[in-house]
């Protein structure tokens, strides 16, 4: 029972990654790479904060979320110079950089090594500790994320961040601030993020650099891109999906050893057959458009 | 020791390995127009089947090396009838594709991990010994075959694009494919002979890492990235400027291991490719903003 709860708030922990991530690389169609560096800043300011201070999580929170906006703030203005396959090289970039300074800034950060001991979530004096209390809070947390998701998408800037993902020189056109609004959508989905990275640091008490490596960043980019890019249902249930795959692995009585590289290896089909999907839809709406026309 | 020369000897060696891998990256980058992530496999899929035919099945070095950039070439020409050519012809865009390679990395590099496993192997069979005084430095044996073999690589790679028939229609398609098959030139055939000449490189390339250090299954991509670095500081086109890149990439990484700390190499990649990329945002596309195709 114990280890259905673990599952279920990592569910909601890569939910709320994931579906922060659509935002971006879904609607807005910019293909970042470097969120696990949200997720990573989220977790390291709650986990030295608490650690070392003893503030309160609720603060946690809120330095971690306007720390990782303004962290964002200034990837977006450098990656926003890029498109496409330059937007997923130059965040990848970024995400390596991240991921070294957590890995080699050994004085605060304590290097490889990450920071033990940090204390369970608490609000008001009320701590988070047993695993059905703290699967409530993930919930909630990832409640609010997906309510908040849901409006932004489907209000005018979401229609917006749609039609930019298309054609960037006609949203323009109609007097709609493409630069600003590629920015706005990229700080709101990284400070989500810290979220997801807040809540996992005092879920598991213990965290190190490995968790937030780029490898972390294609993974939570596949979930999106099986999930169904702008799909926020559809990425919940991939995230459930990629997260039980290796319980499924090992059910079946595959080895752990050999359970990790199975799992990459059907994530990765999975992610070749998806965009082959993409494709063959978009060729068949081609050559429909093409016969109506005629 | 004279550190001068040591580090004048180290970037030396680096920037003809790095020079290696971006060439046969931008081979295939011309013919595809792509960022084939997927051009990793070839780096590792070269080491690991010398290891197999060298190590495991005891053949001469001079037999496993040719079977192994045979295999390599069979391999990636394979992944490009059967998956790269399929899916071009649905017309998907290039980060869609790029996303592709990125999953077909994934599943091949899990399985040379399943097979393998995931620890480092080493090539070495010979003794390990000092090497060579030179000018006050020390280079070892492998290191000058390192060098002798790139530089006559690239001469011979150089000769063939620039002297054969076949060389030329690979520039032709590669600067304007509709002209090109205007004129009776097979786009077909000129991708496949750029494979064969880049994933016979990249073989190459992945068998002279592995003899001089350690190969891993994920080597590949780091490698791979640090090529595209190279590529994007040295812009596309000439060889030089390539070749510019390539020193400039391996001269700051040298510097920052010498100054800093070895740690810091990889940041050090990216923070240049992030500048680059900033001011010069262009890159070697030439397209800034996402536009509708009419």
């Amino acid at each position: 029972m114990e280890y259905i709860l673990h599952l279920a708030i990592l569910i909601c922990i890569y939910t709320i990654l994931s579906q922060s991530l659509s935002l971006v690389a879904g609607y807005s169609g910019q293909i970042s790479l470097a969120h696990a560096g949200f997720y990573g800043i989220g977790a390291y300011t709650t986990a030295l904060m608490s650690v070392n201070f003893g503030t309160p999580s609720l603060l946690n929170l809120l330095v971690a979320l306007l720390l990782s906006g303004i962290i964002a703030f200034i990837v977006s203005k450098v990656a926003v110079k890029t498109i496409d396959d330059y937007y997923i090289i130059i965040t990848l970039g970024i995400q390596v950089v991240i991921f070294s300074i957590m890995n080699n800034w050994q004085s605060i950060t304590n290097g490889p090594l990450g920071i033990p001991g940090i204390p369970s979530f608490k609000i008001l004096g009320f701590a988070f500790e047993s695993k059905i209390s703290f699967l409530l809070l993930s919930a909630t947390f990832t409640a609010l994320v997906w309510y908040l998701l849901h409006r932004i998408t489907s209000s005018p800037f979401g229609t917006v961040l749609r039609a930019l993902s298309e054609d960037e020189v006609y949203t323009n056109s109609l007097g709609k601030n493409v630069h600003n609004a590629k920015i706005t959508s990229f700080v709101i989905s990284g400070m989500l993020a810290s979220i997801a990275g807040v809540l996992y640091a005092h879920y598991i008490s213990y965290i190190d650099p490995t968790s937030f490596t780029v490898d972390e960043s294609i993974f939570i980019l596949s979930i999106v891109i099986i999930g169904g890019m702008r799909n926020l249902k559809g990425i919940f249930f991939a995230a459930m999906f990629l997260v039980l795959l290796p319980e499924a692995l090992r059910f079946v009585g595959m080895p752990s050893s050999i359970a990790a590289n199975m799992r990459q290896i059907i994530y990765g089909i999975a992610l070749i057959l998806v965009i082959y999907r993409m494709g063959v839809k978009k060729y068949n709406s081609r050559k429909r458009q093409a016969t109506e026309t005629i | 020791m004279d550190i001068t020369a040591q580090l004048t000897i180290n970037i030396f060696v680096l920037t003809f390995i790095l020079f290696l891998i971006s060439y046969s990256f931008s081979v295939i980058f011309y013919a595809l127009k792509f960022i084939d992530i997927g051009h990793a496999i070839a780096l590792v899929f070269g080491a690991y089947v010398t290891y197999f035919t060298n190590i495991q099945l005891d053949l001469s070095l001079w037999i496993s090396i040719p079977t192994s950039i045979g295999f390599t070439i069979v391999f990636m020409l394979a992944i490009n009838q059967w998956i790269y050519k399929p899916l071009q012809k649905r017309k998907l865009e290039s980060w869609q594709m790029m996303v592709i390679s990125l999953g077909l990395y994934i599943v091949v590099q899990n399985v040379i991990s399943l097979i393998w496993g995931n620890d480092s192997l080493s090539l070495r069979t010979w003794q390990v010994k000092a090497g060579h005084e030179f000018l006050g430095a020390y280079i070892t044996d492998v290191q000058i075959i390192t060098v002798v073999v790139s530089i006559v690589l690239l001469v011979l790679s150089w000769l063939f694009l620039e002297k054969t028939n076949i060389g030329r229609q690979i520039k032709a398609v590669s600067s304007n494919p509709e002209l090109s098959g205007i004129f009776g030139i097979s786009r077909n055939r000129a991708v496949v002979w750029s494979f064969i000449l880049g994933a016979g490189l990249a073989a190459c390339a992945g068998i002279l890492i592995a003899a001089d250090t350690d190969m891993t299954p994920t080597m590949g991509f780091n490698w791979l990235l640090y090529a595209v670095v190279a590529m994007i500081i040295g812009g596309m086109g000439k060889m030089r400027y390539l070749l510019l890149g390539c020193l400039l990439l391996a001269t700051a990484q040298h510097l920052a291991a010498y100054y800093l700390d070895s740690k810091w190499m990889n940041a050090t990649a990216y923070i240049i490719l992030i500048a680059f990329l900033y001011f010069r945002p262009y890159g070697f596309s030439g397209k800034r903003i996402k536009k509708a195709e009419i």
